[in-house]
């Protein structure tokens, strides 16, 4: 069953297009992730799935509600994480979380209990009564994380939910996420650390410009560089002969897989193993100095490089 | 509903735990009274004092409590001889006596009551004014009973006496009531004004909230934006009632001020505070950040105030200034809280200043609901 569908997706601020016709749909029980360095438009795809603010154009369903015409039939059923911590500073933890689960039509008993409950998930149960604003960053996040859960969606949509903290309460945060998925319930999670994504996401989409410009899992978007692994080669600055570098290279490697920078020579290739003595004498020949060699195995930066000749994270 | 409650609830409290906002709508409003109005409060404390000489029946008793309706003077019984002697010595304002020959003086249409004063001054003219109307007061009241058996008269008299009414329309009559009239008004200006900078402020968190994201979590949330921004609306509506209602009770309370027919008041009070409110929403939906609107609210509050007559009475301002205050909603506030409180209830002044305050509201709210991003 389709939890959500997007389609031609497109956002103008003023005359910058922050969203150019995106498209992807999740499955219910799926976690889906949209990797994407910083400007890329993640934030403003999830915001516009959330119905924080309409698109341009294009539609978006959760489960089968339209969100542009009834957005607040859809909130009923979705989390939303958003990318800044949303909190309430001069409350407690405890009263954050009761307001916003107020806000989803918790109350009573029945409010109590998910409270406690979230608590228990997100590891601030003897927390509960300190003010947001004594906590530290992971804290908060985590609250931040807490607020959208407490009525138990059928989407969560997080955006970018570990920016700037702590790798133990980072942790904690995917395990969290990983749980929740793993008892059933949908996740988008927005971030530009390929590490999580590939860790928590079945599925993942690669935000470039405001455009998706590969999406699949995992493998399949491995298979798009050819399952290439990457060979760097340091190379010393004063002694490099990038023309000569050039030459030597393209006799051996499609041109496509290779990259010369001033620094860096790099070659994709599934089996690096193989080529790895040649690679390094052509360059020796040139009469340039190595100074270290690199293979890195197929993942999502290098898709992503592959993709758009540049790192995710510069 | 539940919804609009919580969200009212929350600021309601976030609001009162700051001591900044606490200080700025109840420390202030009381200190600038208390410079400002001073003077007229001083004054008041050194009432001057008339010295009543009462005769034995039981009227004389019951036109003391009418006269001493007018809190304008101390009165105080004494006998003839000591009255004579303080008013001699300047010690009280003057001295009046009950007669006890009162159906007589009527039947020969002498005056009521005797006066004894050492000079004929200003003082002099305010209280016999006051004695002309109680005086006739008793008359058509002894002309009403005359009829009657003896009980009566005395009987009509009581009635009047607890009679607010008669308060009411003795105020009018009497010109220098105003004095207290306008310290009271003072009073309420300066809670308007700092009740206009206390909500303005609130209502700019709506703008730290765009910012800290809260806001955009309450958007994305089930809640409709109605009940979200009812739920701010209310909080800033009944955070300006308790500050007026705890000003106005504590005023009460501390200098026995009366506020007029509450039946007029309340809904009155009601309605300015909401043009108050919809001034604080206008600011929030116009400028892009607190500082901004704290910035822009300060210079309009403070302008508009002067114009509108909240600092000094609009009447002692030039023409074209007066003209110029219909066109900022205190003076129309000020006008009708001077209605009510001066206890003339003029009702089409009244009516005009509400249809007024209903017009600035509207707009407030208009041009405040557009400006607001919803997202
Ligand atoms: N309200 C806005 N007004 C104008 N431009 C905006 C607005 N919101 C976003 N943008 C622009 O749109 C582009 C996409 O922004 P967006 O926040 O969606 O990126 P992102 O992928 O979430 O990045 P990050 O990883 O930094 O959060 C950016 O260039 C940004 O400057
Ligand atoms: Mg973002």
């Amino acid at each position: 069953m389709n939890m959500l569908t997007v389609q031609d997706l497109r956002k103008s601020f003023g005359s910058f297009e922050a969203v150019k016709g995106v498209n992807f749909s999740v499955e219910k029980g799926e976690s889906y992730g949209l990797l994407g360095p910083n400007g890329a438009g993640k934030s403003t795809t999830i915001n516009m799935i959330t119905g924080l603010f309409p698109p341009n154009s294009g539609e978006i369903k959760i489960k089968d509600i339209d969100v542009i015409k009834n957005p607040k039939q859809a909130q009923k059923w979705i989390g939303v994480v958003p990318q800044e911590i949303a909190l309430y500073q001069s409350m407690s933890a405890r009263e954050n979380l009761k307001f916003w689960g107020r806000m989803y039509d918790l109350s009573g008993s029945e409010l109590e209990k998910s409270v406690d409950r979230v608590l228990e998930i997100i590891g601030l149960t003897e927390r509960a009564k300190d003010k947001v604003s004594t906590f530290s960053g992971g804290m908060k996040r985590r609250v931040n994380i807490g607020a959208a859960i407490l009525h138990k969606p059928e989407l969560l949509i997080m955006d970018e939910p570990t920016v700037g903290i702590d790798p133990q309460s980072r942790n904690h945060i995917l395990e969290t996420v990983k749980h929740l998925n793993g008892e059933g319930m949908t996740i988008i999670y927005t971030s530009h650390y390929m590490e999580e994504v590939e860790y928590l996401c079945e599925r993942i989409g690669i935000v470039d410009h405001g455009q998706l410009i590969a999406s699949g899992t995992l493998s399949e978007l491995r298979e798009t560089i050819g399952d290439h692994s990457k060979i760097i080669l340091s190379i010393d600055k004063e002694s490099s002969n990038l023309e000569g570098l050039a030459q030597s290279l393209t006799g051996l490697f499609s041109e496509k897989d290779i990259q010369i920078q001033e620094q860096q020579v790099m070659v994709f290739h599934k089996e690096p193993q193989l080529i790895l003595t040649d690679f390094i004498q052509s360059v020796a020949k040139t009469g340039t100095k190595i100074t270290s060699v690199n293979i890195v195995e197929p993942n999502l930066e290098s898709v992503f490089l592959h993709l758009t000749g540049r790192n995710l994270r510069d | 509903m539940r919804k609009i409650w919580t969200i009212l609830i929350l600021h309601l409290m976030a609001f009162f735990k700051s001591p900044g906002v606490l200080v700025l709508m109840f420390v202030m409003p009381v200190l600038f009274s208390g410079i400002f109005g001073g003077m007229t409060m001083n004054s008041e404390q050194n009432k001057p004092i008339v010295n009543v000489v009462l005769s034995d029946t039981e009227n004389s008793g019951q036109i003391l409590n009418l006269l001493a309706k007018d809190q304008h003077y101390e009165w105080k019984k004494a006998t003839r001889q000591e009255a004579e002697k303080n008013v001699a010595a300047q010690d009280v304002a003057a001295a009046v006596v009950i007669p006890d020959d009162i159906g007589e003086r009527i039947s020969a249409s002498k005056p009521l009551l005797d006066i004894i004063v050492q000079r004929k001054n200003e003082s002099y003219l305010a209280l016999s004014a006051h004695l002309e109307g109680t005086a006739g007061l008793v008359l058509r009241s002894y002309q009403a009973t005359s009829k009657l058996d003896s009980d009566a008269f005395p009987k009509v008299l009581e009635t009047i006496t607890n009679n607010k009414g008669v308060t009411v329309e003795k105020q009018t009559i009497q010109k220098d009531k105003q004095t207290n009239v306008e310290a009271n008004l003072m009073f309420v200006g300066f809670a308007m004004m700092f009740m206009m900078f206390g909500l303005s402020g609130a209502a700019s968190t709506i703008l730290e909230e765009r910012m800290g994201g809260t806001w955009g979590r309450l958007m994305v949330s089930p809640a409709s934006k109605l009940q979200i921004i009812l739920g701010y609306l209310l909080a800033y509506f009944f955070m300006g009632w308790t500050q007026f209602a705890i000003l106005m009770t504590t005023m009460n309370l501390m200098f026995a001020t009366t506020w007029g027919n509450l039946t007029y008041l309340i809904p009155f009070a009601s309605l300015v505070i909401l043009s108050v409110v919809g001034f604080g929403l206008m600011i929030a939906g116009l400028v892009k950040t607190k500082q901004q609107a704290s910035a822009i609210s300060a210079v309009l509050i403070v302008s508009t105030c002067m114009l509108g007559g909240v600092y000094w009475p609009i009447d002692i301002v030039p023409e074209l200034m007066q003209k110029i205050a219909l066109g900022v909603p205190q003076s129309w506030a000020m006008s009708g809280f001077k209605e009510i409180i001066s206890g003339s209830l003029h009702s089409a002044t009244l009516m005009k200043d509400t249809l007024a305050l209903v017009g600035f509201s509207a707009i407030f709210f208009f041009i405040g609901l557009r400006g607001i991003k919803f997202e």
